[in-house]
């Protein structure tokens, strides 16, 4: 196990140390250099050559390279460019919506797929292929919505239309009822599209195992159907299911940016689609390595989650 | 926004013959594929063909017909300006299809090349190439587009480039698994056992092998496409107005979802639509190399 | 029929099972009318080809079959209750309870992620009606009467932490721990290597024997029919064809299929060496309704008849029953036919021809990449210093258990890996025959690019003389020219074995490597393509490697047998010799674990299966590989190491006792 989470961290590193370089380089690519990116045509050419200076962009690129790595190894992001204000405490003050938004998917998720999938293979594995053939289809369309189209049409019904819910208002963790009421329309967009995949995964794992020879050594022992399902083929399927809750993250991260956007909730996407207008490339190029880093480290977890619960695994 | 993971059909399964008549007719004759075919043709034709249809141009506004609801004139309705809905779509659907089949042609092509070499000469090639993949699958795919499109600036080929660098990796790990369990096969060994070159192996043995499972990732690779080209314009971060991309039909339509429901809600059914029917095609393509999938 | 029917009834009376399985393309008749029955402690195999309906039928008596499969119609009488007019609920009280059922594949039969206890006590407690602890104490002796060494310890493991003849141990323990009144043993051996099937199947005689269950056993091996059963079913095409008590059957079988079958099986003896009989054609399409006698279009005796009306089974006498219009079925024809197979010729004298294999101290040794840089890696020692000899126009049989390295040894005369150590020298050129007739040709080339192949890339010849040349070999393998142009998916399994070999003597090689070559096929089949091989030896005069763990076969179609154990050879010499007068205690022990296809001598064998399993490669014994299983091992064995050395004239073995 140590031997492994071992030899896991060090591909962990060295894929975020890809990531940072990635992220770092190809920033700087930009044609001229941020600062004139941002300032446009307002600053005279002293004026742009002095914030240079305090930002370091008149340093050898690999200085700058090496300066930047040793800021991010503090946990220092920098400084917004446009406002001044240290990005850290932006992406504190605005993780809690985001991360409200993403458990609240993940449990309501996990809540209808997992039921769902499992019923849909059970009915395909005794033929009953119109029950299966109903929820795979309705998974297969839910999955294919654009979530930004989804949260328009739940917006126009139950927020304009019936008025279920409100569509703007503060959202402060001080306020949990305010909170709820307005995540409560994203959560329900994100997790349709979640709820897909997942009852489709769910599906196809139980199905996998209910075919396998040691269900059917289940059954020649006399155990009953429902016996079947949960002692042997849910648990035997949870371990695959495990593991595309944990990439199918990257798409729920996706989706967060986009309904934060619509929703108009003040989580890190709407920071990150608000520094792309600004052209607040600080800004981008920080949030974007977060991004990547929160998904690396999820699939981490669920790797090893996979791992612990797995008696096959040896280490 | 599917996962691209596509199973490989066992061995006696991938015997399915693009090049074969008999192989068309059995692709053909799947109720999948024809159900995909029966929304796409239309589409396609409608799109080819909208310049002579009998509906004003996309970009054609009409101050008489302003924020019209759906009627027999206009079949979609109108926007603000008194733009045909209709029109647009269409002239967006084109844009999103040139994006779907650029990017799916371009991760396929790369995708298919990288990812045999890696697969087949393994060593040092694959671990850097297994390395660079695993840094860009750290990045959610829309958010590296976002990255990249902050860079590369907006339009149709920096949206195209910027979709396809986070499709590339799944390409490149897909054909790569791919290539590995053919090289064990048996009829790999058979000729080596006469000295046959690697190219020989490679053009003759390994790749034609690879590319009906390749296909079907590419028709899904599609619709992912479009379904992120769309968020991309969405965001404002795509193709620009007053190009009629889907995504900026939707994003118009945003501002005046209360007084014009029509405005983004029919492109969205639209986008909704062909993302389905790329869905069941590439459905329908396994199912035929894979009878046992079918269950 | 009466006159089968014993006067007290029977354990599990079976009439007229309908099994069919809905697919989309049609239904398939699987099973089409079996009756049967079985008394009390009885162990009645069913003997047939993959296709012919035994593992359905198996399955259909406890409902235990998947979608789309369906008992249709029938009556399966368990000690006077049918079974097939139970509900769900109430046939979840007999089955574990008294049946107990055997499946054939134990490294999937156990649920991977659950400890055996958690598998075993539960139905125990249900069944029987015991407490959690008398559940886990009866659990942990059945473990012990099926030999799990340390049981009280090992319930606890998880199925993955033991090997396969464990865990079809484990399967019997389970099978059996209600105290089923019958056990449905659905190929239980076949997944096995030859020395834990014997192990496996005295096993399963003792324990029946001693709680007196009833048995079903299905098999498509005749050897294990003739060790193990009191009666025998032979099942053809969804039917029994014939029925009866072990002995009869296989002295005076009256059914064509089963006289057939039982002449396709080389042997024994090799005085006389002759070809084996061979069944024409192939199974009916079970989607297609048949007419009259499915056997009919492989049938010599065949008439009008046949094609008209199906045969029922009918009494012969004794309890034996057969479906067949005649009589003896193909009676004094078959012997007939018998007769005019000619002998072969023996092998022409040996030492006269050149030498054109000779591998010297041979070794291959797979390191694992190690989980830490700093570690040292284990190593596996595949093959560990052999060296073989083989001459023009020789067959060399190599056989041993899996893992002993055989499949090691060919892929290195091929060329395809890398030796370690030692040298090979080939005079002329080395070709392949695979096991797996499914994945050996490019599923995208047709036939005539298959055999063209080798000397596409060699640069033989001009296009025409290219065709003339695959045409020639078609003609070589017995396959007729228009199947040039298909599609290795649109071939049988024999047929496709036939294109490998083609495509192997395409280049005329001195020496053609056959690994497993006949493992896949089905018994009638087998015997064409063994056949086909013993003429190719005979005119083309090129040598064979023959490997295989099937010892009947081996013994059958070489000239010298290499007995293989741990990477090493442990005996050497002409095959005759090796089989009916083994030297080293290994190959002793081998020989007597293949069961051979006569009750009779059976019956007379004593039978004392070779104890415990192949120790890993990763970490060899210092002394004799053999030491740890022999039952003549001295401490001297296991502190010093035996080589090949001269045993007889011409024979060579690495044992300090054999003489």
């Amino acid at each position: 196990m140590l031997t492994y989470s071992f030899k896991r961290l060090v591909q962990l590193f060295v894929t975020v140390l890809g990531v940072v370089t990635l992220v770092f380089f190809t920033m700087r690519l930009i044609p001229g250099d941020p600062i004139s990116a941002m300032a446009g045509d307002n600053l005279s050419g002293a004026a742009l050559d002095q914030m240079r200076g305090q930002m370091g962009l008149n340093d050898p690129l690999p200085v700058q390279y090496l300066t930047y790595l040793g800021r991010l190894a503090v946990l220092d992001f920098g400084t917004t460019v446009t406002t001044k204000l240290p990005i850290v405490g932006l992406i504190l003050g605005a993780l809690p919506v985001t991360v409200s938004i993403a458990l609240g998917t993940i449990f309501l998720t996990v809540l209808i797929s997992i039921p769902l999938g499992t019923l849909a293979a059970y009915m395909a594995h005794k033929g009953n292929r119109m029950l299966d053939n109903i929820i795979t289809g309705v998974a297969m369309v839910l999955d294919l919505m654009p979530p930004f189209w989804t949260s328009l049409v739940c917006l126009l019904i139950f927020s304009l239309t019936l008025g279920w819910f409100p569509a703007s208002g503060t959202v402060s963790l001080d306020d949990p009822a305010m909170l709820l009421r307005r995540i409560a329309l994203p959560v329900l967009v994100l997790s349709m599209a979640q709820i897909a995949t997942l009852a489709r995964i769910t599906r196809t794992s139980v199905l996998e195992v209910l075919n396998e020879d040691y269900v059917r050594t289940a059954r020649s022992m006399g155990w009953s159907e429902l016996h079947v399902l949960f002692r042997h083929a849910l648990k035997n399927a949870a371990l695959p299911i495990v593991t595309v809750i944990g990439l199918s993250f990257g798409n729920l991260l996706n989706g967060t940016v986009i309904v934060e956007f619509i929703f108009t909730l003040p989580g890190i996407g709407n920071l990150l689609v608000g520094g792309m207008n600004s052209r607040d490339y600080q800004m981008v190029q920080t949030l974007i390595v977060f991004y990547a880093m929160i998904f690396v480290a999820i699939n981490f977890t669920t790797d090893l989650i996979y791992r612990v619960f797995d008696p096959r695994v040896q280490f | 926004m599917a996962l691209i993971s596509i199973p490989l059909p066992a061995h006696r399964s991938i015997q399915f013959n693009f090049s074969s008549l008999n192989g068309t007719i059995r692709l053909l004759s799947n109720r999948r594929v024809q159900l995909a075919l029966m929304i796409l043709v239309p589409i396609l034709l409608l799109t080819v063909f909208r310049p002579f249809l009998p509906i004003p141009g996309p970009l054609e506004t009409n101050l008489r017909a302003m924020t019209k609801p759906p009627s027999f004139v206009h079949l979609f309705g109108t926007d603000r300006m008194g733009r045909d809905i209709l029109s647009r779509t269409l002239a967006g659907v084109q844009i999103s299809m040139f994006v779907g089949f650029a990017v799916a042609l371009l991760s396929l092509t790369v995708g298919l090349v990288m990812g045999t070499l890696a697969g087949f000469f393994g060593g040092v090639i694959d671990r850097v190439m297994m390395t660079i993949t695993d840094i860009f699958l750290a990045f959610p795919s829309l958010l590296l587009a976002i990255g990249l499109v902050s860079v590369m600036g907006t339009g149709m080929l920096p949206v195209v480039l910027a979709i396809s660098l986070s499709d590339v990796p799944r390409f490149i790990r897909l054909q790569r698994s791919l290539v590995l369990s053919l090289r064990s096969r048996a009829y790999i060994d058979a000729a080596r056992t006469v000295k046959a070159s690697q190219m020989w192996l490679m053009t003759r043995h390994i790749v034609p092998n690879t590319l009906a499972p390749l296909l079907v990732a590419a028709s899904i690779a599609a619709a992912n496409a479009i379904l992120v080209e769309a968020g991309l314009s969405f965001l404002g971060l795509g193709i620009m107005p007053p190009a009629p991309s889907l995504g900026n039909l939707i994003r118009d339509g945003q501002t005046y979802l209360e007084q014009a429901w029509w405005i983004s809600t029919l492109p969205g059914a639209v986008i909704l639509l062909i993302a389905i029917s790329l869905h069941f095609l590439s459905d329908g393509i396994r199912q035929v190399l894979d009878p046992r999938s079918r269950k | 029929m009466n006159e089968l029917r014993p006067i007290r009834s029977a354990l599990l009376d079976v009439r007229n099972l309908h099994t069919h399985f809905l697919t989309d393309k049609g239904t398939v008749k699987a099973v089409n009318g079996v009756s049967f029955q079985i008394n009390q402690g009885e162990r009645v195999a069913i003997v047939g080809e993959s296709g012919s309906g035994k593992s359905a039928m198996a399955m259909s008596l406890l409902r235990l079959l998947a979608y789309p499969g369906k008992v249709v119609s029938g009556e399966i009488n368990l000690e006077g209750r049918d079974l097939n007019r139970l509900s769900e609920r109430q046939l979840n009280e007999v089955r574990g309870r008294l049946v107990g059922t055997i499946f054939q594949d134990p490294m999937s039969s156990l649920d991977p992620v659950m400890r055996i206890s958690n598998q075993m006590i539960p139905p125990i407690m249900r069944h029987l009606g015991l407490s959690r602890e008398k559940a886990r104490a009866e659990a942990i002796s059945w473990l012990d009467r099926v030999g799990i060494p340390d049981a009280a310890r090992r319930i606890e493991s998880y199925p993955f932490e033991m090997s396969g003849g464990m865990r079809q141990r484990v399967m019997i323990a389970m099978a059996l721990s209600c105290r089923p009144r019958l056990v449905i043993a659905d190929e239980p051996t076949t997944a096995l290597d030859v020395t834990i099937q014997a192990q496996i199947v005295e096993l399963l005689k003792e324990l029946t024997a001693e709680t007196g269950a009833a048995m079903i056993f299905i098999t498509h091996d005749l050897g294990l029919v003739a060790r193990f059963a009191h009666k025998v079913g032979v099942m053809y095409a969804g039917k029994l064809v014939e029925f009866g008590p072990v002995k009869d059957i296989f002295a005076r079988p009256r059914h064509p299929y089963t006289q057939s079958l039982l002449d396709t099986i080389p042997p024994v003896d090799q005085l006389e060496r002759r070809r084996l009989a061979q069944i024409p054609g192939f199974p009916p399409d079970m989607k297609l309704p048949v007419t009259g006698c499915a056997f009919k279009d492989r049938c010599a005796g065949a008439h009008r008849r046949c094609f008209e009306v199906a045969p029922e089974l009918e009494p012969r006498g004794h309890g034996h029953a057969a479906a067949c219009w005649l009589p003896e079925g193909l009676g004094a024809g078959r012997q007939m036919e018998r007769a005019l197979i000619p002998p072969m010729e023996p092998a022409a004298d040996a030492g006269e021809d050149r030498v054109v294999v000779e591998i010297n101290n041979l070794h291959k040794h797979f390191t694992t990449r190690s989980s830490l840089p700093w570690r040292k890696p284990p190593t596996v020692r595949a093959v560990n210093g052999i060296s073989l000899r083989i001459r023009k126009g020789e067959t060399l049989g190599i056989v041993g258990e899996s893992g002993c390295g055989k499949s090691t040894v060919a892929r290195l005369l091929l060329g395809l890996d890398p030796a370690t150590s030692g040298d090979i020298f080939i005079d002329g050129m080395a070709q392949m025959v695979f096991q797996d007739p499914s994945s050996s040709f490019n599923p995208k080339m047709t036939l005539f690019n298959i055999i063209q192949e080798p000397l596409v890339v060699t640069g033989w010849g001009t296009k025409a003389e290219r065709e003339t040349r695959v045409r020639e070999l078609l003609g070589q393998v017995g396959l007729d020219e228009s199947y040039m142009h298909r599609y290795p998916s649109q071939l049988s399994g024999g047929q496709r074995q036939r294109i490998a070999i083609a495509r192997a003597l395409a280049l005329k090689p001195s020496v053609v490597v056959a690994d497993e070559p006949t493992s896949a096929l089905d018994v009638s089949v087998r015997a064409q393509i063994i056949n086909l091989l013993v003429d190719l030896k005979q005119k083309l005069r090129v040598s064979f490697v023959f490997i295989s763990h099937d010892l009947l076969t081996v013994s059958y179609i070489s000239d010298k047998i290499a007995v293989m154990y741990l990477g090493e050879v442990v005996e050497y010499g002409p095959a005759d010799e090796v089989f009916n007068n083994p030297a080293h205690p290994y190959t002793q022990a081998l020989i007597s674990a293949v069961p051979i296809p006569d009750p009779e001598a059976e019956e007379a064998r004593i039978q004392k299966p070779l104890s415990g399993e192949l120790p890993s490669p990763l970490n060899l014994p210092v002394g004799c590989s053999f030491a740890s299983r022999c039952p003549k091992a001295t401490d001297y064995c296991r502190t010093h190491k035996m080589v090949l050395k001269p045993y007889s004239k011409t024979r060579e073995t690495a044992c300090h006792y054999a003489s």
